[in-house]
């Protein structure tokens, strides 16, 4: 390819090939050695990985009869009203308000922790720094663990699974909202500032009502997340169709498992598209 | 003198940004300040408004220096300016009234303040007169989002007005504005200032808005003030010296501006 057929990024004043400026990308030198050095290090890892996991897909080969008989005993699923559905239904409607009470009873402790831990509506570092520590921790403690945690004070049932996800969701939404707080202008609450507000005037007044669309969005996918999480929080004791399920499978009965995950497929269609309508409203 | 300012100096990591500005606002007086970029124009306004501390400098208030006053004393004092900003700085998901309510936060108790559902009524009723000052009392209860640039500055200026501020300091209010919202919102500090007697000062881009509609302007060059003259006595010469950087593109575009003037 010759000079003359790139298009110069400056637009020349006339356009003989004479006046124009040559196109000369400065060179990188040290640029292939650090795109190989990074393709290394990312194969060399997925090695150590492969190794770590046991990931051998020939045994996939191999087992797939065992596979193929386990998902014909499910088929067909059990559709047998009283013995499975109407359980199955009743379950879901519980695994459903598991995750509507452990999303919205968690909002006020995630709102003030988020307050506190996002650094343009923070009091103090010191605060920040503890108001960060509290929602690590929350975030760190699988919402399992706070579920068995739960059940050993409250006994098994739904009640343990709300606090449990009351307490995990308090720290991953409390980090998620610090952090919108953080992204959004700055600009309105320095103006309410100089304008004589308070700190928590400002914080109501003008950060708050910023981030509201940020907020529910969030608040939305986290409630999609908790009404996953409920189902795993049921294998545990703690209610819902996730003890069905687990149920089904220590007695064998296949075909009644088929149909509660084929229930919970429905309501994980029907949350998501809860949830999409709402932020479409939202963005509108 | 509502607003007088002596000797004032900043540098920001060594750099000298302000080289000893003085100058004073009156009341009914609208102020403007041209000059570059970097020419400290905006640090100026910041150091007033308590934004940037400045390294030395007096800054008075109705005769009173701020630097002889501390904590409530100082904020109260601070309180009788407001500032108007380039970037608007109003939330535009709330109304136009929500966000001139803001203006009062200072004397709202916090607990009132928390929603726009227990803010007093009075204070209400006087957000509403001073949309009605800037003519968007019939805008009051739309989102500042759904209102024009221009709109939404106006309802920046009734935020200051509901502040019941005596000084109104304005930082390139016009720059983000199309030509006829830039009229109308120089207009309205123009006439805010003649009839209700405010003090008001903004820096200002465009030399030919300074020379119609301020009272007087200051041109700062590299940190010091060259002129301090009534608009009317301001010539072609006094601008080109502010941008003499930028002369070799802009020189004929200012005097042809300043005699369109």
């Amino acid at each position: 390819m010759t000079p003359h057929t790139l298009t110069p990024a400056v637009a020349r004043r006339d356009s003989t090939s004479e006046s124009r400026v040559a196109l000369v990308r400065p060179k990188k030198p040290l640029r292939w050695i650090t795109t190989a050095a990074v393709a290394a290090a990312v194969v060399g890892l997925h090695a150590v990985a492969i190794e770590g996991t046991d990931f051998k897909p020939g045994l996939l080969v191999d087992g797939w009869k065992g596979m193929a008989a386990f998902i014909g005993d499910a088929f067909p699923p059990d559709l047998s009203w009283e013995k499975t559905l109407r359980p199955g239904l009743e379950a879901t409607l519980v695994t459903l308000w598991i995750g509507l009470l452990g999303t919205t009873l968690s909002v006020p402790s995630a709102l003030l922790l988020a307050a506190l831990a996002a650094n343009n509506t923070s009091p103090h570092r010191l605060v920040y720094q503890a108001a960060r520590a509290i929602l690590s921790f929350f975030r760190a403690v699988p919402d399992i663990v706070f579920a068995l945690i739960f059940v050993t004070a409250v006994g098994l049932g739904p009640f343990a699974g709300v606090l449990a996800l009351i307490c995990h969701n308090t720290g991953v939404m409390g980090k998620l909202w610090a952090e919108s707080m953080e992204e959004i202008d700055a600009g309105p609450q320095e103006a309410l500032r100089t304008a004589g507000a308070n700190r928590i005037q400002q914080v109501a007044n003008a950060t708050l009502p910023m981030v509201v669309p940020q907020f529910v969005g969030l608040l939305l996918y986290r409630f999609d997340v908790n009404v996953r999480s409920s189902l795993v929080l049921g294998l545990v004791g703690a209610g819902g169709i996730g003890l069905l399920i687990n149920q089904s499978i220590k007695s064998f009965q296949f075909d009644s498992m088929l149909t509660h995950i084929l229930i919970v497929l429905v309501l994980i269609i029907v949350v998501d598209q809860f949830s999409a309508w709402i932020r479409r409203r939202l963005a509108a | 003198m509502p607003l007088s300012v002596h000797g004032l100096r900043k540098s920001f990591n060594g750099r000298t940004v302000l080289k000893g500005v003085d100058f004073s606002v009156a009341a009914g007086e609208l102020v403007a300040f041209l000059g570059a970029n970097g020419s400290g124009k905006s640090t100026t306004l910041r150091c007033v408004m308590g934004i940037t501390n400045p390294d030395s400098g007096s800054i008075s208030i109705d005769g009173t220096a701020l630097e002889t006053l501390q904590g409530r004393e100082l904020q109260q004092a601070r309180q009788r300016m407001a500032m108007i900003f380039q970037k608007i700085h109003l939330v535009p998901r709330r109304t136009a009234l929500d966000n001139v309510c803001a203006g009062a936060l200072s004397r709202i108790p916090t607990v009132r303040s928390l929603s726009s559902l227990l803010l007093p009524a009075d204070v209400q009723q006087e957000a509403l007169d001073c949309l009605d000052r800037v003519g968007l009392a019939d805008r009051a209860f739309d989102r500042v989002g759904r209102l024009s640039g221009g709109q939404q500055q106006r309802v920046a200026v009734a935020r200051a007005l509901c502040q019941r501020a005596d000084v109104v300091l304005a930082d390139e209010p016009v720059s983000a504005l199309d030509p006829h919202a830039a009229e109308q919102v120089m207009a309205l500090l123009r006439e805010l200032a003649h009839s209700e007697g405010l003090a008001v000062a903004a820096v200002l881009h465009q030399p030919d808005l300074a020379l119609r509609y301020a009272d007087r302007s200051i041109g700062l060059l590299h940190g010091s003030m060259t002129f301090d003259l009534p608009s009317t006595e301001i010539t072609a010469d006094h601008l080109d010296t502010l941008y003499a950087p930028d002369r070799d593109v802009s020189d004929r575009d200012v005097s042809d501006r300043t005699q369109a003037a």
